[in-house]
This record gives structure tokens, sequence and C-alpha cells, in this order.
């Protein structure tokens, strides 16, 4: 056990020795792998920030039904009872002019702006509407009901409320798909850059390998400071990649942080996300590992002496 | 100790490099194999080193069979051996104390006892104030001096050594064979190839001599 140990801090203080001595070089490799990280986690960030900011934009299944401004109480109850037989409908409530006109109100009152144009109205210029949640999630069903709904007679208009943020939901999942794929071929990438690297490493080490395997050094007595150094370049590469993700972010709040305001919302990119950055250093790593262990074990194969 | 049995070796593309070799090496032996370039000497050696495998024919060394050993347990059996080779095979990027210090690295010794060992393997060559050099700047005797320094410093049982005087002058080549005697003495089998047979004759206790990868004559001259 103890040797066992002792090798492996062997290989890696000749590791980070080796490292040490090619600053440039190792962090020129570490770049390239901060780098290609960067591209599928901003994606992913931008990805899931913007269905964060959709997820509470889009009431799923809601239809609003606005009644014509000179409605009555009896044509308000009709419509209600229509509404009651509509076997798509899962519920709706009714929300009296009165009501909404009481509710935006005092949602303006800490908004002088608005408040100021509202005091100034004397007479209520909103309409009856009900809002209705339909059973369907489907966008083809709901399209048919709200048609259906238009045509009750009284109603001014039915309006599907969340229809783009929907599609927004649906573009966001076709480009979770593709940041899925983009991670995919970035990450075969990175193994072929982190192995073709470590086998230029073994190149120049070609001596030492023959050398130790004449001297009966086993297959992964070689093996293991190069997989040592796969593994420390996807390290730096993975921290480097959070440095320049962090910055990135920093950069663009700036302008969120603006047009959120314009939009009276807190909303932000949040700066630190533990799991994304716990599983960008933990794929480098692992990739770093594996495109080592490939390398050299092609490289073993071809020195193969017996 | 060592034991070939009607063996021959063939490689690729080539005529039999070894043929029909027969021979018995008892521990403690000091044997010199002889021969023109082409003979067949590094074949010989790199059979009884499990650097090769004999196309036909059984190579035991220890009572073990080479040309049955599985690729996992050989790295094992190299470890028995000491190899000094003519272009001493150093590496350049390290001190004299750092190229001696692998073959105990491999061998799981590290620490305090590695590096007593290493000196002691360097002082027996001659080498100690020079532990810290690069090999690039010792000479060719001394280049050679740590390359057999490195070949002992994990006490093999056997020391084979391809020409290891070959680039050296007399004066050179008589302290190298000086030195494998010492280790000879205190027990060590010594299997060295050589094409200069009168400046080594004088110190072993047998020769091999190889023409055109036969086996001529085993003599004794002590």
């Amino acid at each position: 056990m103890s040797i066992f140990l002792s090798h492996h801090v062997q290989a890696i203080k000749l590791v980070v020795m080796r490292m040490h001595h090619n600053k440039l070089a190792t962090f020129m490799i570490s770049l390239v792998i901060g780098a290609a990280l960067c591209l599928p986690s901003l994606f992913y960030i931008g990805v899931n920030n913007l269905s964060k900011l959709t997820n509470h934009m889009q009431n799923e299944t809601e239809i609003s039904l606005f009644v014509k401004l000179d409605a009555n109480a009896k044509t308000l109850d009709s419509i209600a009872q229509i509404l009651a037989k509509n076997e798509a409908i899962q519920e709706f409530h009714l929300v009296t002019k009165d009501q909404a006109w009481e509710k935006l109100k005092s949602q303006s009152d800490n908004n002088s702006e608005t408040n100021g144009a509202i005091n100034e109205l004397t007479k209520n210029p909103l309409p009856d509407a009900f809002f209705i949640q339909a059973k369907s999630a489907d966008p083809v069903a709901l399209e048919a009901l709200r048609v259906e709904l238009q045509s009750i007679s009284g109603v001014d208009q039915a309006l599907l409320n969340a229809e783009w943020a929907k599609r927004l939901s649906t573009l966001l999942a076709l480009s979770k798909k593709i940041i899925g794929l983009i991670s995919l071929l970035l990450a075969l990438a990175l193994m072929v850059i982190i192995g073709n690297t470590v086998r230029m490493q073994i190149l120049t080490q070609k001596d030492e390998i023959e050398v130790s395997n004449l001297m009966g050094a086993t297959t992964s007595f070689i093996r293991v400071p190069f997989l040592y150094a796969g593994m420390l370049y996807g390290a730096f590469g993975g921290l480097l990649a959070i440095l320049i993700i962090v910055s990135v972010l920093q950069i663009f709040n700036d302008s969120i942080a603006q047009i959120s305001n314009r939009y009276s919302s807190d909303f932000s990119l949040s700066l630190f996300n533990g799991p994304l950055f716990l599983t960008i250093i933990a794929a480098a790593i692992f990739i770093g590992w594996l495109g080592s262990y490939l390398a050299v074990s092609r490289a073993i194969t071809s020195f193969k002496l017996n | 100790m060592i034991k070939f049995d009607q063996v021959t070796k063939r490689y690729p593309g080539s005529d039999e490099v070894l043929k029909n070799v027969s021979l018995n090496i008892e521990a403690g032996e000091f044997v010199l194999v002889t021969g023109h370039s082409g003979a067949g000497k590094s074949t010989l050696l790199k059979l009884i080193a499990a650097i090769e495998r004999p196309t036909s024919g059984t190579v035991l060394v220890a009572n073990q069979n080479i040309s049955k050993l599985k690729s996992s347990v050989i790295p094992y059996m190299r470890r028995r051996f000491g190899l000094v080779f003519q272009d001493h095979k150093l590496l350049y990027d390290r001190n004299c104390f750092q190229n001696v210090i692998l073959p105990l690295h491999i061998n799981g010794i590290n620490g305090v006892d590695a590096a007593r060992r290493v000196r002691a393997a360097l002082d027996k060559v001659g080498l100690l104030h020079k532990e810290k050099a690069m090999p690039i700047t010792l000479s060719g005797g001394e280049q050679q001096r740590l390359a057999i320094a490195r070949a002992v410093v994990s006490r093999p049982s056997i020391l084979i050594a391809d020409e290891p005087t070959g680039n050296l002058d007399a004066s050179y080549a008589a302290d190298i064979m000086a030195i494998f005697n010492d280790f000879n003495q205190v027990g060590v089998t010594v299997i060295t190839a050589t094409h200069d047979v009168q400046g080594m004759a004088k110190l072993t206790n047998r020769i091999l001599h190889l023409s055109n990868g036969e086996l001529q004559s085993k003599s004794s001259t002590s």
C-alpha cells in the first residue's frame, strides 16, 4: 500500500515539476481546454436563465376572455353558464371590471408614472374578464378552444396568454438539445486535444518510457504520470473555463440589470453556480484522464518490446 | 540459472539470427559472448533479458520459461537483470543521481533507503562526486560507468552488458571490466557481449563464441 502511495506521490511530483518547467505550454493547453469548455457552459447558462425568466410569465393553459364593455350582469351570467358546460375547460373565474380597476390602482400606487395617468381617468376603461384554465396543454386544442370561446356572443376577445412564451419554451427545449450535442462534440474535441498533448509529451519522453520498460517497469508505472498530467491539464482548464464564464457573466450582467430595470424586474444572472462549476471541473478532469489514457495506451503498445 | 535449449530466433523478414543454440549458464559465472557484429550476440542477450521471445526452442531463466511468460509478468522478470547497453540509454533530462534512482523507483524503493543505495552504487563506479552533474557533461567512460551504477543499484542477480566497452579506449575498457569482475566476485552472474576478446579474456571464466548465429565452442580459460 505504501509503495502504491509513494509511487503516486512520485508521479504527481514529477508531473508538477514538468509543468512548472513548461509553464507557458501548460497554460496554453489549459486555455484551449478552458475555452472549449466555456462555449457549451455559457450557452447552457443563457438558456437556463431564459427559461427561468419565461417560467413565471407563462401560465401554460390560461385563456383570457374579455367581455364587451357594454355587457351587463345578465350577459356575464349567460357566458358563465356556457363556460361551465364546456368540457374542455378545467376551471374559470370572473374578474369584474371593478375588481380589475381596484387591482390596477393598487398596483400603480408605488409607480409614479402610471399613477398619474390612472388618476386622470375618470371612468373605468377595463372590461369584465373570465380567466379560463383549459384541461389540455396541447397548443392545437388550446387554439381550438380559443376560437370557440371567441364566438360566444357578448365576448369581445379571447386571448391565449402564453402563446409567445410557449413558443419560446419550445425553442429553449430545442436549444437544450443543441447544447447537449455541442457539449458532446466539444468533449470529443477536448479528448483529442488532451490526448494529442499527452502523445507529444510521450514522444519527448520516449527514452524514459523505453528505459523504464527495459528495467521492468509495469505498464501502470509508466502510465500513471501521464494520467496525472492529463487530469491536471483538465483541472486547470476547468478552472480557467470558470474564470472566463464569470468574467463574461459580469460583463453581461451590467446590461441585463439596465434592461430588467426598464421592466421593473430585479432579474440578473447569478455569477456563482456551484453545481455547474463542479460539473465543468469534473468533466474536464475526466476528459483529461480519458484522453491521456488512450494516448499513453497507444504509445505503450507501440513501444512494446516483447 | 540460464538455460537455452535449441533456441532459434528469426526476425520478421530476416534470416535466422540464432540457429539451434543450446547453452547453460550457472549462477555466479562470468561469461563473455564474442563474435563479429551480426553474429547474434545482442539477440542472445535480449533473449536472456526477456526483451525478445525465441522463434522456437525454450529459454529458461531461474526455471521460468521466458517464451511462455505472460506480458504482465515480464516486468517482474526483468527486475532480476541489470542491463548495460552500448549506447548507455541514459536519460539526459535529469542528473546522475536521478538516473540511477529510476530502477529503485520502479522497484518501489523510495526515500532515504533509495538515496543511500544510489550513493553506494555511484561510489562503486567512482562517480560519487558527480551525483548532481548532468550525464551530457560526463566523458564516454563516465557515462558507461553511470549506466553500470544504474544497472546494479537494485542489486540484480544477473548483470547483462551489450558491448559495454565498444566505444571506449583500452584503459576505460579495463576499468569497466574490473568493475564487472568485482560484481562477479560478490556472486553476481555477469554476461557480457564483446568483439574484443583479447582485452577481456584474462578476466573471464568462459567464452561463448557466436558465428553467424551458431554457437561455435565453449572454452574455459581458467
